[in-house]
């Protein structure tokens, strides 16, 4: 793989986000909203506020893996359509500079949207979070949003049209809303539930951050703090296997 | 590594056949390019001369038959081949939001390693395209537009070029300044693979095949094709009406004309007409002048 290529993509996907002003608002602000809509569901509900904290973050980190997801699982497939990505490859750019260029590119925008919506929930939920405690936590939401945002593209990287991404979004979202362990504890689901569970990234940022929640750090539990690079590094390699020209 | 030996063709196409389910798109289709010359691809959409292209640049496999483009097979060695070529596609694909210059110095270096600027500057140059270099390509009309595609194609100096109709939906001023273009490359050493589906084009080609329906119907040089067209002669003498035809349109019709009677003082009759292009170009020119210049 070839770092200045792999730059040159991450620089060029970079300039365009930069240069589209709505995009990069709305990015930034449908993350923040929705985690305002989480302060007023859990205020209308009976759970006293010292309970909340067990929702909170892992909903923060669903809403960062949510937005980061939908950001890059359109990507690729509207290179495809637009016939850049086949210039690409005809230019010299392979498989895996290609993905890792748009990862990077895209991750600047993951790293901001992470920093703000733990931001928003500290100062909404008044976490009372160290800040060591808040910067581990900050470290598996933003791990959390470079896998989903490699998921995105593992998924962009299936279809050749946009409308074919269309049915894929609920598919890894909506299970792993359900089955990550945020509001049901996991070993309660079926058997089969709890293998769905799994394929999710959520699944293994819930478990680290209950743990931290609880006072423990990012290794007490080191299987599933690992599982996360784990799973963004076969994400990204099954992408680079079925990126197609 | 490509093959310089200038004794073997630049692109070989032997038997070449390839099918999208039902549809036959080439049929054993078989050219040899030499090195440095202009190769059109003339026929109708449909001809099969995308897909040839396609299989060219290595995009796409074929079902039989063997490619050789400067000595490899594109689909087996495609980044290698992909280094020493130029692909043109069809439409300006290029990213709308970016600068002309953006585009091109990033297509550039996918295979350019060192300091791309001079490179760039050079193939904005070529194109004709310093006053629209930092506009952002949606703003650019569609034939600038095609003038950076073109830009993007030549900037790593590749020695074989595939031009997938290059001049399609471009305005009759735009396309001569293409085909100049194109012929300066090719005296630079470049080895051209043009598409159209413009006949009238076929005369800016060193030699050409024409394509229907995935089948090549022939390959000869401009000249050849004009000669094999004849010509129908009717002489009018009185009330009485003679047609003939000949294999060549002779320049001189004086000699045929002295059978039908003609005075035998006349020695010669010369007859050139202008094409339609020059008419078109023609017009443009007088327009201009007319409104005061562009």
């Amino acid at each position: 793989m070839g770092r200045r290529r792999t730059w040159t993509v991450a620089g060029r996907v970079l300039r365009q986000i930069s240069r589209d002003r709505r995009f990069v608002i709305t990015a930034i602000l449908a993350p923040l909203l929705l985690s305002f809509f989480v302060k007023t569901l859990l205020d209308t509900t009976a759970i006293p506020s010292s309970q909340q904290t067990r929702f909170v973050v892992p909903f923060g980190a669903y809403i960062v893996h949510f937005a980061t997801f939908i950001l890059t699982a359109i990507v690729l497939v509207r290179e495809r359509v637009a016939e850049t990505l086949e210039r690409m490859f005809v230019n010299g750019y392979q498989q895996a500079e290609i993905i890792a260029g748009y990862l990077i590119g895209y991750t600047t925008l993951a790293t901001v949207v992470s920093v703000l919506v733990l931001s928003e929930l500290e100062i909404l939920f008044d976490l009372g979070y160290t800040f060591f405690q808040l910067s581990e936590v900050f470290v598996v939401i933003w791990l959390l949003s470079v896998i989903s945002m490699a998921l995105g593209i593992l998924v962009s990287s299936f279809a050749r049209t946009e409308g074919q991404v269309i049915p894929f979004i609920p598919l890894v979202i909506v299970p792993s809303f359900l089955f990550s362990g945020i509001i049901v504890a996991v070993d309660l689901l079926p058997v089969w539930a709890q293998v769905i569970s799994r394929l999710s990234p959520m699944y293994y940022a819930n478990l680290v951050i209950q743990e931290i929640i609880a006072g423990g750090t990012l290794v007490s539990n080191l299987g599933a703090f690992l599982a996360l690079p784990a799973y963004g590094t076969a994400i990204l390699a099954l992408a680079t296997l079925t990126l197609r020209e | 590594m490509t093959s310089h030996n200038d004794a073997v063709p630049a692109i070989e196409v032997d038997t070449v056949s390839k099918r999208f389910g039902s549809v036959t798109a080439l049929d054993e289709v078989t050219i040899d390019v030499p090195r440095g010359t202009v190769f059109g691809l003339v026929g109708a959409n449909g001809a099969g001369k995308t897909t040839l292209i396609r299989i060219l640049i290595g995009a796409l496999r074929t079902d039989s038959g063997s490619v050789r483009v400067l000595g490899l097979d594109p689909w087996s060695d495609r980044r290698q081949v992909r280094s020493d070529a130029g692909y043109m596609p069809q439409a300006p694909v290029l990213y709308g939001d970016l600068t002309a210059r953006e585009n091109v110095a990033f297509f550039a270096r996918g295979h350019v390693s060192g300091n791309t600027q001079g490179s760039v500057a050079d193939a904005l140059e070529f194109a004709d395209l310093n006053e629209f270099a930092d506009r952002p390509v949606y703003t650019l009309s569609g034939g600038v537009r095609q003038r950076v595609s073109l830009a993007a194609t030549v900037v790593h100096h590749p020695h074989v070029l595939f031009l997938d109709e290059p001049t399609a939906g471009v305005d009759p001023e735009l396309r001569r300044q293409f085909w100049v273009r194109f012929r300066r490359l090719a005296e630079s050493g470049s080895t051209m693979i043009v598409s159209t589906h413009q006949m009238d084009e076929v005369v800016h080609c060193d030699r050409v095949a024409v394509l229907r329906s995935g089948q090549v119907l022939a390959t000869a040089t401009p000249k050849e094709l004009l000669a094999s067209g004849g010509a129908t002669i009717r002489v009018r003498t009185g009330d009485q009406w003679d047609e003939f035809r000949v294999d060549f349109l002779p320049n001189d019709l004086a000699e045929i004309l002295h059978d039908k009677g003609l005075d035998p003082a006349v020695t010669r009759i010369e007859v050139e007409g202008p094409t339609l292009e020059d008419i078109v170009l023609e017009l443009i020119d007088s327009g201009r002048e007319e409104f005061g210049g562009a």
